[in-house]
């Protein structure tokens, strides 16, 4: 079978090619409010995927990105609570504690050397317990915190591009979160690949004795990553309680952290295959919920509900086939060429004598 | 002498843990405006001690009036008004089993989580048999429903309902557990996130099937039909133990008794068998285990069987003996992920986990009881996130300890030889 | 004109595992001197040098740079002082280019942001000035290994190293790159640099060195000028006895063929082939010597004929049955056995005990185990047998093993692969960490298996063990085997030639023997 692939891979690449067009063209034809919806439910995703990513690649990966985006939601909204401030103070807020929490994060796993995965599961599991118990103790609410000082975020409208024809509906008019996370990945690129200090953390990741042996302090480039990380983790908070409903749902990351963490993976850890990967998680989540809105097509809920997560399954199964089916297509595009030399020689050989 | 320093050596630990968890979380009561002392008994009491425990010293002796005057009586076995104790162990049944759940799965070096999905699977399969199968048995026997069936029929349904329920939850967990082990096993895809994922499906299949298709009444709150009596498990306090009060106001059963044999069988088969050994054996690289010609693939993957079949009977019990329903919302008790927790806590080892899991079981209890003090019982998980944050942190306190002693030896050893050789 | 550098009275002891690494250590060196420091492992010279490049901070002692007394609590101190380390392990970064390996730590920059053509310019300026050519823009992980090392030095002369540190440097070069470093060596030396040369190949001391001081169990035994001792001399001091260089064996009695290999390919990492096509014989009673420098396609070959890695093309034939495609267990039940090259993560459990590790092999078969259930008296008594027969040391059965040294974990090893009399035994670097007296054990070992019959495959890249232990030695170079000769016929420099892909100038030699 994989010799069958071998001989066809210039069709096979031009069928890659088309489907891949069909696909795009497909998704452009989706209605806008749709494909708006995904941009926008896709934020958390890009955030937070630009959160695994940052740590991943400083070789510390961050299993804490679901507690930090709750943290980040909740410090958000109640910063907000009662005091009427500016809603962008709230994202600020969040975003110094997930950073905080980075820290105290980094810290915990790199000097004290707990387990990282135990570590990140108590942190996890301090995040949810930890906002339920101050929502009820110091707020007073029961499973959501709302409040009309509570502001959300507001829609931005960028004259120039109000005005480009498609483009300008697809991109004007979201809230400053959702800009925000673009501005991330445009960010996280250059420090990765055009900056001394990325240099230095690609180095930590890839081969610690390396840059340790250059001087480089890895514990402090690693802290330094997971504060990042952090931040970004919590922005990606604030945007879900404040850029969608401006409140705070217990447990409102639901599994969004986890999700981020595929897509980082899927992307092979490069911030711009990742942001495109976290869209197509939004424009999942955004069907699940269109589908839902379109009751003549008679679709149970629940169901829809876990697109996102099939979705993930399915990307993480075809990163997997992708690795191994590129190692198995080698090894036997070799052992077919090399048994063809191989007779060629004992023929000749056998000529020669 | 050496068994018993290796016991307190293996027990220093997790009490350490405990009471610093329990220091910690205390700030957080305070936050709370209430006072960590009287927080801390009232937990203790809702969670292990008897009707009108109010102090710590109430967990060992409580005082009671009887008509000859003032008496003291050891408060684990004083059962007037019920006993927290039974509430705790029934509590803590479904929950040593998702524990030995994730311990079989830890111990072949699969760090698997995934056993809440197959918690929930486990439950709905055991609901549906346990309505659907009685319905068929009774059509079959011409007969309208429980109250109208022979006796001879009743008892073997008794026997045999409950045990094709339990038997195909486990199937369902097992099958479950499989899926993500073969991903990892054949395409290396990382099993912790793929089983966080496979949760989130079960429990939307579990939420749909109550919702839609097996949805029973039009009740507020989707729930299903409610099992055959001839499939439930009868707790101790409806049946063989009725009149014994201890045992009232808890719905424990039998499946203790299932649970406890399951832990018995789970040792024996880590510890005494070849299956178990090779799981043991492949965790970690796996080089080890390949090299000697293990196969570690079917090691994997039969470790995540018997761990999905655990979480699916845990599962069944938590219906077939408890609930006998399924509602709405069932999905998001937990009670899965907190057998990891306990698993993670009394580091894979069966015995620990009988000792941590009625632990545990007993602090959420009594945290959810501190609710109607105004305390919310969240509280419970604050405190074994810390519990669990300084136990992970046992490596690094044992090695402060360590060098402390080593060089201590050897300054003792360098000064008694400048002493000998001065004289 | 003071010694470049004086190390004075150092102490080092490490209390996780409890060894005083240095115990009063103190040596000094001239500058422009080519200082080599040799001992055995864990003689403590690696603990030394990381003293004085700051990776380790002593616990008593002093450092003493061009005669300024100095505090090296770090790497950067070392470096601000002129010290610079090529290590044994390269520490390159795989992904980047050669600029910017090195010059990763000072990558030259506006704010922050790099400034890439600065780079390459700086980079191919400082391979011209030191004659060691490169192409700045070479990815490290697509070039050979010699160049690697070249990047390494270059890194370090590239932040002005006047003391330069090589970590047993010739470890993974073919002779051919060998001679070339030591070429390099000697231009460094002769323009003012200092060099310390951490090595226990005592030829290459005798051959480039000025001094040598020996070290023996963290101790300083003496330094000498290195014309004034000869080898043998040097291996006595760094042993403390007289040390036998040569197994005495009698002459191998070849009997059946045991094991065919029939131009076997082996994909490597990400499918890339690693052996292409080996193709020999290995016959019972008989001791055929793989000799190659690492990286050549050893370890997956090995792998191969064991089972733990596929074959894609070719056939290994094991006692007349056609086993290529044959599990890891099959092939152990027809008769092999296998040393491997890494006895703590590969041939055994060290987070378990003796009685675990030594069944491993055979837990299936009775009496270890009836129908699923272990019977562990017969496991007790299998680890006693061993422990007795090999002789290993503070090893008891039911006890964990992992506080066990290197040499007795070796011991477990032997023992359990060996009972059972296996056929066919694959031994890869068998002594790969060893102390001299755990290395004449297992050399004797081995002998005595071929005595009774066995077929042993060794593999190494320990030149004086292939030829002191080989009847036959083959020679692997880029996946494929180069030449079998007798041991008798075989000298280093033929070896050393072939090692590097030159055929041997007589024609009648290398082409015929690798396809009969």
């Amino acid at each position: 079978m994989i010799a069958l692939l071998n001989r066809y891979q210039g069709a096979l690449r031009v069928v890659a090619l088309v489907v891949g067009v069909a696909l795009i063209i497909g998704v452009l034809s989706l209605p806008m409010n749709l494909l708006q919806s995904s941009i926008r439910l896709a934020t958390p995703y890009v955030l937070g995927a630009m959160a695994a990513l940052v740590a991943s690649r400083a070789g510390v990966l961050n299993l804490a990105i679901e507690g930090k985006m709750l943290l980040g939601a909740f410090i958000a909204v109640a910063m907000l609570y009662k005091t009427g401030l500016d809603p962008l103070i709230g994202v600020l807020a969040a975003s110094i504690a997930g950073g905080a929490l980075g820290v105290v994060f980094a810290l915990l796993y790199l000097r004290i050397r707990i387990n990282l995965v135990i570590l990140a599961l108590a942190v996890n599991l301090f995040i949810a317990n930890a906002t339920v118990f101050f929502l009820r103790a110091s707020f007073g609410a029961f499973g959501t915190l709302a409040d009309p000082s509570i502001r959300g975020l507001p829609q931005i409208d960028i004259p120039i591009l109000r005005d480009i024809p498609y483009l300008g509906a697809l991109l004007n008019g979201y809230n400053a979160v959702v800009y925000i996370s673009w501005i991330m990945v445009v960010i996280v690129w250059v420090v990765l690949f055009r900056t001394q200090f990325g240099r230095h953390l690609r180095a930590v990741g890839e081969n610690r004795d390396a840059a340790e042996s250059v001087g480089i302090n890895v514990t402090r480039v690693q802290v330094v990553a997971l504060t990042f990380s952090g931040m970004l983790a919590g922005l990606a908070g604030a945007f879900l309680s404040l850029g969608v409903l401006s409140q705070f749902v217990e447990n409102m990351t639901d599994g969004r952290g986890w999700i981020a963490i595929t897509v980082s993976l899927f992307a092979f850890e490069a911030p711009i295959p990742a942001f495109f990967t976290a869209l197509f998680f939004g424009l999942s989540e955004a069907m699940s919920f269109y589908l839902q809105s379109r009751p003549e097509l008679n679709l149970p809920p629940d169901l829809l509900l876990a697109f996102p997560q099939i979705a993930t399954i399915i990307a993480l199964v075809f990163v997997a086939l992708r690795i191994r089916a590129g190692e198995l297509l080698r090894r036997q595009t070799f052992a077919i060429r090399f048994t063809q030399e191989m007779q060629k020689l004992t023929r000749g050989q056998i000529a020669g004598d | 002498m050496k068994f018993l320093r290796q016991l307190l050596d293996g027990i220093s630990i997790p009490i350490l843990a405990i009471l610093l968890g329990l220091a910690v979380s205390s700030i957080f009561v305070v936050i709370a405006g209430a006072s960590p002392i009287e927080a801390y008994q009232r937990l203790f009491c809702e969670g292990f001690g008897a009707q009108g425990c109010a102090t710590f010293g109430d967990l060992l002796f409580t005082q009671i009036e009887t008509e000859t005057g003032a008496q003291t009586v050891f408060s684990p076995t004083y059962g007037a008004g019920g006993h927290s104790l039974a509430l705790m162990l029934e509590q803590a049944t479904p929950l040593i089993l998702t524990a030995l759940s994730a311990a079989v799965a830890f111990q072949a070096g699969m760090f698997s989580i995934g056993m809440d999905g197959q918690f929930v699977l486990g439950a709905i399969t055991a609901t549906f048999l346990g309505y659907a199968l009685p319905d068929q048995v009774y059509a079959l026997a011409g007969v309208v429903d429980y109250d109208s069936a022979p006796a001879s029929l009743l008892t073997a349904m008794h026997l045999i309902i409950p045990t094709v329920c339990i038997g195909a939850a486990m199937l369902v967990g097992a099958i479950y557990s499989w899926i993500p082990g073969y991903l990892k096993v054949k395409l290396n895809v990382n099993e912790l996130i793929s089983t966080i994922i496979f949760n989130a499906i079960a429990i939307q299949i579990v939420g749909y099937l109550v919702n839609f298709p097996l949805r029973s009444d039009m009740n507020n709150i989707a729930r299903t039909r409610r099992i055959d009596d001839s499939a439930w498990l009868i707790p101790f306090n409806r049946g063989i133990f009725q009149d014994i009060e201890w045992f009232s106001g808890a719905r424990l059963g039998i499946g203790l008794i299932l649970a406890l044999i399951a832990a018995a069988l789970v040792w024996f088969y880590l510890w005494r068998t070849t299956a178990g050994y090779e799981q043991r054996m492949t965790r970690g690289s796996g080089l080890f285990a390949r090299f000697g010609g293990i196969p570690s693939g079917r090691a994997a993957l039969r470790a995540m069987l018997i761990s999905g079949a655990l979480s699916g009977l845990a599962g069944a019990i938590a219906i077939l003996g408890v609930e006998r329903r399924v509602v709405d919302g069932f999905a998001l008790s937990g009670t899965g992920f907190d057998g990891v927790l306990v698993a993670i806590l009394a580091k894979e080892s069966v015995v620990g986990i009988l000792i941590i899991a009625p632990f545990f079981a007993g602090l959420n209890l009594g945290a959810i009881n501190l609710q109607f003090g105004n305390l919310p019982r969240q509280l419970g998980g604050i405190i074994i996130s810390f519990i669990i944050l300084f136990r992970a942190m046992e490596d690094f306190l044992r090695l402060q300890f360590t060098n402390l002693w080593s060089k201590r030896r050897l300054i003792l050893r360098a000064r008694a030889e400048q002493d000998g050789a001065a004289t | 004109m003071p010694p470049a550098l004086e190390m004075r009275h150092i102490r080092k002891f490490f209390p996780s595992s409890g060894v005083l690494a240095n115990d009063d250590v103190s040596i000094e060196v001239q500058p422009g001197e080519v200082h080599a420091i040799v001992g055995e492992n864990g003689a403590g010279k690696t603990t030394l040098m990381s003293i004085l490049y700051g990776l380790q901070t002593p616990d008593e002692g002093e450092i003493v740079v061009n005669g300024a007394p100095a505090q090296i609590a770090h790497p950067n101190d070392a470096i601000r002082l002129g010290i610079g380390m090529v290590h044994q392990h390269f520490k390159l970064v795989p992904s980047f280019t050669i600029a910017e390996n090195i010059m990763l730590g000072i990558e030259p920059n506006r704010a922050g942001f790099i400034d890439n053509q600065r780079e390459a310019d700086a980079v191919r300026q400082l391979a011209d000035d030191f004659g060691l050519p490169v192409d700045p823009a070479l990815r490290v992980r697509d070039i050979p290994v010699g160049m690697q090392q070249r990047v390494e030095i270059l890194k370090i002369l590239q932040r002005r190293a006047q003391i330069l540190i090589l970590d047993e440097p010739t470890a993974v070069l073919t002779p051919q790159e060998v001679s070339e470093l030591l070429a390099v060596t000697r231009k460094l030396a002769q323009t003012g640099h200092t060099i310390l040369l951490i090595t226990h190949k005592l030829i290459e001391v005798k051959s480039i060195a000025d001094r040598v001081t020996i070290m023996r169990r963290g101790r300083n035994v003496g330094t000498f000028n290195a014309a004034d001792l000869s080898v043998r001399e040097m291996a006595n001091l760094m042993v403390g006895r007289t040390v036998t260089l040569r197994i005495e064996k009698t002459p191998a009695v070849p009997g059946e063929v045991i094991l065919k290999v029939d131009d076997l390919l082996v994909a490597g990492a990400g499918g890339i082939p690693a052996v292409f096509g080996a193709h020999f014989d290995l016959r019972a009673g008989e001791i055929l010597g793989i000799a190659g420098v690492s990286g050549n396609g050893q370890t997956e070959l090995i792998e191969a004929l064991v089972g733990m890695r596929a074959i894609d093309s070719g056939k290994v034939m094991f006692l007349g049955h056609d086993v290529t495609h044959d599990t890891v267990r099959q092939r152990r039940e027809t008769g092999l056995a296998h040393i491997p090259e890494d006895r703590m993560t590969m041939g055994l459990n060290l987070r378990t005990n003796l009685d675990e590790n030594v069944v491993v092999t055979s837990y299936q078969d009775e009496p270890f185990s009836r129908r699923g259930i272990f019977d562990f008296s017969s496991v007790r008594t299998l680890a006693q047998k061993i422990i007795d027969a090999f002789q290993v040391r503070s090893a008891r059965v039911g006890e964990p093993i992992k506080t066990l040294s290197g040499g007795n974990l070796q011991k477990v090893v032997l023992g359990r692969e060996l009972k059972g009399d296996p056929k066919l035994i694959i031994a890869n670097q068998p002594t790969r960490g060893l102390d001299v007296g755990s290395i004449e054990f297992v050399h004797q070992t081995l002998v005595a298996e071929r005595d009774k019959g066995a077929a042993v495959l060794l593999v190494s890249v320990e030149l004086d063990e292939i030829l002191a232990l080989s009847d036959r030695i083959a020679v692997m170079f880029e996946g494929r085997i180069f030449a079998i000769l007798d041991a008798k016929d075989a000298t280093e420099e033929k070896l050393g030639l072939l090692m590097v892909g030159s055929a041997l100038d007589a024609p009648d030699h290398a082409a015929e023997k690798t396809h009969p």
